[in-house]
């Protein structure tokens, strides 16, 4: 049975990687083709955050960690000139040295402090993006970031970038699979049912919360990092909080715990998003700006209290409970 | 140097009693309910568009006002009712989610409504302002102090001399031996939702002449009022009034003295401080038995 189990598992791996190798030939026009990449560097945040969900922890800094990898890899490549394929690990590096030392005091306190904890970075990671004029460019930010590139390779087109990010998706969810079906995955597991009961029974709680947190920070430099080299300008904007809140929205429609549940959730709201934009002008002409957030919160409102576990994992079961009906019929 | 410092102090006064009034709501539901409710801010937010509304229909601004409170304390308890209520005993993750997701819900609407551009509300009693010190003292910088003090007042006669305010005290030390007594924690919880909805547009409405009223003044305003409520050990309602002083002490002196763009960065530094500061166990009034 688990043979088994592991057989179809990798057959649907193999499925899926040759369906997204396929997609960027069977992609409708440029666009969607942005869109792709645009949701693979999302899908790499979310299940950062899906991995953090796994722990029972929630953050409102990812967007944080998104932008100083953005930064630090463009910085490092643009007037040092040094190659991507240096600065994208580095990058990670800084992140997850920056958020070892936020979880430091913070991840030892109750759920809601390391939250607003997370918020509390997110906010002064952002004025500093804004304030540090020479560094980082102000309001107005980089321009002419280097493009990624290796060896004498360089990463120049959409769809050349599109198997770059989407290599990356698929190890990051690899990553993430292997980090929560083994032995951290049931230590998280418990640490999600109960903390204290987690620690009763030798687990140690504060040190897996923190590899987790540190893994999730990582995730999304890597995807800042991608970003910046792929859009090639980068400013404080993408990395304010709606933006955390955007990622928060992803993993709750994906399920907080469920890996898989990250990339679709990924996927879904970023079509939703570039629907709403499209539609919503029409119906109150006077707004711009945020107004998608009204959506968004009765989503996230909708499904924690309707969907604990995500809408992903709910079609899942209705999928599996129907499939059991058929099979007794 | 020196010289600009009264102003400075008196500034950090004014914004620091709007700050303690948005805590004072925050440390009422985390004591009562123990949930961290993300959508304080946008109490003052909507408290401060709906009374701009009414006032543009000519309404009397003491009517104005009590409307517009009145109807925030409705929208708290509705909150309550619909959204938070039915996720009682759940993770703590899902109600931080669910009250997070009610502020994104009021700000969206409030753009939808009242759009991106600024209302302005008048001062309440317009008239030169008093100089004090050699620092310059507005007249809606006095309301929003002496409100702040009064309210405070009220609260701690209410919570000390009123059977009401006796009950939420019991439900805030032990939820459980309060259901003994004939005392409901989901209805203390309504209540607690309710008067801290009504503190909040309070806030909003006395700070709304001097910053003006936008949809998305309550982020920064509910932010604040965090920091102020942690500092202050969220457990009691006079720390957390010292609470939001010391925020809009820090926040105008780091302005006024370092580079103006900083104060934000500048607060929620200290409020990394407070919490590293405090660590586990150290935080009385914050450990809750469950109902």
């Amino acid at each position: 049975m688990a043979r088994g189990g592991g057989r179809r598992r990798t057959l649907w791996l193999v499925a899926l990687g040759a369906a997204l190798a396929a997609l960027p030939v069977a992609a409708p026009s440029a666009y969607a083709l942005t869109l792709f990449n645009i949701i693979g560097l999302y899908a790499i945040v979310t299940v950062g955050l899906v991995l953090l969900g796994s722990s029972g922890q929630v953050s409102l800094g990812q967007a944080a960690f998104y932008g100083i990898g953005a930064y630090v890899s463009a910085l490092l490549a643009k007037d040092l000139g040094w190659s991507t394929l240096a600065t994208v690990p580095l990058a990670i590096v800084c992140v997850a040295g920056a958020a070892y030392l936020v979880g430091l005091p913070t991840l030892r306190l109750a759920d809601h402090f390391f939250v607003l904890a997370t918020l509390g970075v997110g906010i002064i990671v952002n004025v500093l993006m804004i304030q540090m004029v020479p560094v980082t460019g102000g309001a107005s930010g980089l321009r002419d970031i280097p493009g990624l590139g290796a060896w004498g390779l360089r990463v120049t087109t959409d769809r050349q970038f599109y198997y770059v990010v989407w290599t990356c998706v698929l190890a990051a969810v690899l990553v993430a699979r292997n980090v929560t079906s083994h032995r951290t995955g049931r230590a998280l597991r418990a640490i999600l049912g109960s903390e204290v009961g987690a620690a009763a029974l030798g687990i140690d709680v504060a040190r897996y919360k923190m590899q987790v947190f540190v893994l999730s920070a990582a995730y999304a430099a890597l995807a800042g990092a991608l970003y910046a080299h792929y859009v090639r300008f980068i400013s404080p904007s993408p990395f304010s909080l709606y933006a955390s809140l955007f990622f928060l929205v992803m993993a709750v429609v994906g399920g907080l715990t469920n890996i898989w549940g990250g990339l679709v959730g990924a996927a879904a709201v970023t079509v939703l998003d570039q629907v709403i934009r499209a539609e919503m002008p029409l119906v109150f002409p006077r707004v711009g700006g945020e107004y998608q957030t009204a959506i968004y919160g009765i989503l996230l409102i909708v499904i924690m209290l309707f969907f604990p576990a995500g809408l992903v994992r709910r079609a899942l079961d209705l999928g599996r409970t129907r499939r059991e009906a058929d099979g007794q019929a | 140097m020196l010289a600009l410092l009264p102003q400075l102090v008196l500034t950090g006064l004014t914004v620091g009693s709007i700050y303690a009034l948005v805590a004072l709501g925050f440390v009422l539901i985390y004591t009562v309910t123990g949930i961290f409710n993300f959508a304080q801010g946008e109490f003052s937010m909507l408290g401060a568009l709906i009374c701009a509304t009414l006032l543009a229909t000519h309404a009397p601004l003491a009517l104005a006002a009590l409307a517009a409170v009145a109807a925030v304390a409705a929208v708290g308890a509705a909150t309550e009712r619909l959204v938070v209520q039915p996720a009682f005993g759940g993770h703590p993750l899902t109600l931080i989610i669910i009250t997070f997701g009610a502020s994104m819900v009021y700000r969206g609407i409030a753009l939808m409504v009242w759009g991106a551009d600024p209302y302005a509300l008048p001062e309440f009693t317009p008239g030169p302002p008093l100089i004090l010190f050699g620092g310059v003292l507005g007249r809606q910088a006095l309301w929003a102090i002496g409100l702040s003090v009064g309210v405070v007042a009220a609260l701690f006669a209410f919570f000390t001399r009123t059977v009401w305010g006796a009950a939420l005290r019991a439900c805030a030390d032990n939820a459980f031996a309060s259901r003994l007594v004939g005392i409901s924690p989901r209805r203390m919880s309504l209540f607690a939702f309710t008067l801290s909805a009504a503190l909040g547009a309070l806030a909003g409405i006395v700070i709304a002449p001097i910053s003006g009223a936008t949809y998305d003044m309550g982020l920064a305003l509910g932010l604040k009022g965090f920091v102020a409520a942690v500092i202050g050990g969220l457990g009691s309602a006079p720390a957390a009034v010292v609470g939001g002083y010391a925020v809009g002490l820090i926040e105008t002196l780091t302005t006024g003295y370092l580079t103006p763009g900083y104060g934000d960065a500048i607060t929620f530094l200290v409020l990394l401080v407070v919490l590293f500061l405090q660590r586990e166990g150290l935080l009385r009034g914050a450990r809750r038995r469950a109902a």
